[in-house]
């Protein structure tokens, strides 16, 4: 038992975050968002020199075969920057299932399409059959998508129809994806492993949510805890009255409480992927995954709304950079599953029989 | 205690319903419902001024100033009424809810005649001009200057300085603002209250964006800006009692009127949640039946508050009003954000315009600041209506 990260794990961190404070820094994101500068091949280039595309893909295809475990800790610096590319959904979520997708045989050119996206050259978005609108798609090549659950196709992403839509999130445009009826699966005869591969990739997608969701939490309140000390009023900073500091501090406890939950739910993520995709992922697992996005979306919605408050007027206006991850935020929040149906997951942990309650038993897990 | 209504007042509600009826699925067919403050704008100007000409503009004013001296049991019902029928957001609000009732009740009589009929008629709208970039919750801090000068027209004020936040201004024809009139006065003493035209060279406005997209709310910049002298609402250096009078109007029976809307929102989010399956989620059952509580407990609150009130002064129940429904709303927002799921995401139309729904959650942000932030409503609840110890300042 070891409830900390390495020394490369928080080295890979800084960097990135070093590198996003440099390239995605709060007026890029006001010139995507006002259409002054389109989105930032040159930014996608230097994380591609990092190699994070390939993040998870194996070695044999040109990926630096992390886990979900190194993983989060990145996924939290891309939704602290509110990065608007979608490295997340590709290298997180895209590039494990184009990897599983060539584990397991499938047809087609999966193989090499695997090693354009772990090299970054191509961007691949997963479509999930069973959520309304994917995000990344203006960014996209390629298309993980299915007629249904139980099929998987590879697509470029012009042979779909994309109808991509403004959205919540000013910097990430979402899009109803249709699929051709006509294309046959990569994975015909093997509707399970298709399904279990959905799972996985809806799992990969909750758990680095919730990763990106802490980072945004982050952001906010550093945003909020510096003007804070700047702004005066009655002759002192705001951030001198009790009702301002308590408030941050709140925000902090979700916050810094949400965290542990997060992490534990990567680390037993990337043991459940470890095992062959058609077996199936561990409820409990799922359970974690589900609590973890609950946890990390609490604190993410509390500390927007702390922000905003902290700023008074100006923090309802689009002049300040706080509405980019506000709205990050918010936008993630409604995505991966409704609060309802996460809970929902949690309730049927704890009352069906999943894991036995009683004091001997809730914490063993 | 009595709360239903007699046979009198319920033909009155029969009248007031019809002639909304009428006007909403006739000539204002197409702004049946408008909510945000920005949309649909010449439409709703015209509206303004059939509300006025048909004298239900302002009822609760004097008759001879283009209301009807309506009852407080009739302004309940013209407010029920009117959100019922969808009616949309008043465009003249600031002037029908906040310039008008300061003007009836610190105002002269010549100040009265001058503008209480132009604002009942829908002709001349206002804005409000207190906040400034350094005076948010520290209104007293105010710098706007302003200096009495002997012009061409007569003595005339001369402002210079700067409004922010300023809802509505690139609407209005005037704004009432407070200045500070005496040289190096601090604080709230010094300030006068000032009703001045926003149509001349010494005003120019910038707009400013909101997180919902929309432009709502502008600077206002006053370079040597003028009015007439006589057009200082209360004595030159009492400006600080007759805005905070004015602020008293803010939680006045508007409030009945902005409750129905709330009432719509809440219906509005209740269908959505019937439509997209979320009702059957019992979290979101349980959050709707608390916004639903919360709802009526607004409501009692209003009439107690609005039957106990002598005019321009509210009953100590009053100060708990604002952050209530300040609080309230904001969780509607939240609410409806968790009843649509995704599709809350998806804007109406590029660049950035959202059905009502995801738009009240984005504009409900503001209702914990604007008007009073709740600390500062908790601070005024603890020292006013507790008597607890004043905060100290940092400056005095
Ligand atoms: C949508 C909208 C419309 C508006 N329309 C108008 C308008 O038409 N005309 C107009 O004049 N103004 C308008 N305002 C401005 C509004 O009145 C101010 O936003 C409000 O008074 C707060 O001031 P501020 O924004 O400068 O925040 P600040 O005063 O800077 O406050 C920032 C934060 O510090 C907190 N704080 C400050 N002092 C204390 C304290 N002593 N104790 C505890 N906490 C404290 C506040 O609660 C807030 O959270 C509008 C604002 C909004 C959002």
């Amino acid at each position: 038992m070891q409830f900390t990260f390495s020394e490369e794990q928080a080295m890979a961190a800084q960097a990135l975050r070093e590198l996003l404070d440099d390239v995605c820094s709060g007026a890029d994101l006001r010139a995507l968002a006002d259409g002054a500068a389109g989105h930032g091949t040159a930014r996608w280039e230097r994380l591609a020199a990092m190699g994070l595309p390939g993040a998870l893909a194996p070695e044999a295809a040109g990926g630096m075969a992390l886990t979900a475990t190194d993983f989060v800790l990145l996924a939290e610096e891309a939704g602290r920057a509110a990065l608007p590319e979608p490295l997340v959904a590709h290298a997180g979520v895209a590039v494990p299932m184009l990897a599983e997708l060539a584990a397991a045989a499938a047809r087609g050119n999966v193989a090499q399409a695997l090693e354009q996206a772990a090299a970054g050259a191509t961007i691949v978005i997963v479509a999930d059959p069973c959520e309304p609108f994917s995000a990344g798609l203006d960014c996209a090549r390629r298309v993980l998508a299915g007629a249904g659950p139980e099929q998987v196709g590879l697509f470029a992403r012009d042979e779909l129809s994309v109808s991509l839509q403004a959205s919540l999130d000013p910097l990430q445009p979402l899009a109803r994806v249709g699929v051709p009826a006509h294309r046959a699966s990569l994975l015909p005869d093997q509707p399970a492993l298709a399904r279990a591969l959905w799972q996985r990739a809806r799992l990969r997608a909750t758990a680095f949510a919730a990763a990106e969701l802490l980072g945004l939490a982050a952001r906010m309140v550093e945003i909020a805890v510096n003007y804070a000390g700047e702004r005066r009023q009655f002759g002192r900073p705001i951030g001198s009255n009790q009702a301002v500091k308590h408030q941050l501090a709140t925000v902090q406890v979700q916050l810094e409480f949400a965290r542990p939950v997060v992490y534990a739910a990567a680390a037993m993520l990337a043991d459940a992927c470890t095992a062959p995709p058609e077996s199936p992922v561990p409820a409990l697992t799922e359970a974690r995954i589900a609590q973890a996005r609950l946890a990390a979306g609490a604190a993410a919605d509390l500390a927007a709304r702390t922000a905003i408050q902290v700023h008074g007027a100006i923090g309802y206006s689009w002049e300040l950079d706080l509405q980019f991850y506000a709205k990050r935020a918010w936008a993630l929040g409604v995505r991966h599953g409704e609060r309802g149906a996460l809970a929902r997951r949690v309730q049927q942990l704890l009352l069906g029989g999943i894991i036995e309650p009683g004091p001997d038993r809730l914490f063993l897990n | 205690m009595k709360l239903g209504f007699t046979p009198a007042e319920e033909a009155f509600r029969r009248e007031c319903a019809a002639w909304l009826e009428a006007q909403l699925s006739g000539p204002f067919r197409a702004i049946r419902g408008a909510t945000g403050l920005v949309a649909c704008v010449e439409q709703r100007l015209a509206w303004e001024r059939v509300l006025g000409r048909a004298r239900w503009s302002v009822i609760g004013w004097p008759e001879r100033y283009g209301g009807r001296d309506a009852s407080l049991a009739e302004q309940v019902i013209f407010a029920e009424e009117y959100a019922r029928a969808g009616a949309p957001g008043r465009m003249g609000h600031l002037g029908v809810e906040l310039a008008g009732p300061t003007i009836l009740h610190f105002g002269n009589d010549a100040q009265r005649e001058r503008f209480l009929p132009k604002i009942a008629a829908g002709e001349e709208f206002w804005c409000q001009g207190y906040s400034e970039p350094n005076a948010g919750s520290d209104l007293a801090a105010v710098r706007t200057r302003a200096r009495l000068e002997q012009g061409p027209r007569g003595a005339e004020w001369v402002i210079d300085g700067q409004k922010t936040w300023t809802s509505l201004a690139q609407f209005a024809q005037w704004i009432f603002t407070i200045c500070r009139t005496e040289a190096g006065s601090r604080g709230p003493a010094g300030l006068s209250y000032l009703l001045v035209p926003m149509q001349q060279s010494g005003v120019t406005l910038r707009p400013i964006r909101q997180i919902t997209g929309e432009e709502e709310f502008n600077e206002v910049f006053f370079d040597g800006a003028r009015t007439p002298a006589e057009y200082c609402v209360g004595r030159p250096g009492d400006g600080w009692k007759v805005a905070m009078g004015t602020l008293a109007f803010e939680r006045g029976v508007s409030t009945l009127a902005q409750q129905m809307r709330f009432r719509n929102e809440f219906e509005q989010l209740v269908a959505a949640a019937r439509a997209n399956g979320a009702a059957r989620d019992p979290l979101i059952r349980q959050r709707i039946a608390e916004a639903w509580i919360g709802l009526r407990i607004m409501r009692y609150s209003a009439l107690r508050m609005l039957s106990g009130g002598r005019e321009g002064a509210l009953p100590p129940e009053a100060l708990t009003y604002k952050i209530y429904w300040a609080t309230w709303r904001r969780r509607l927002g939240e609410l409806a954000m968790d009843v649509l799921g995704p599709a809350a995401e998806i804007a109406r139309a590029a660049p950035y315009e959202f059905d009502d729904l995801p738009r009240m959650f984005l504009a409900s942000r503001s209702d914990t600041i604007y008007a009073g932030t709740n600390q500062i409503q908790r601070n005024i609840i603890a020292e006013r209506a507790l008597g607890l110890p004043k905060e100290p300042r940092g400056d005095r």
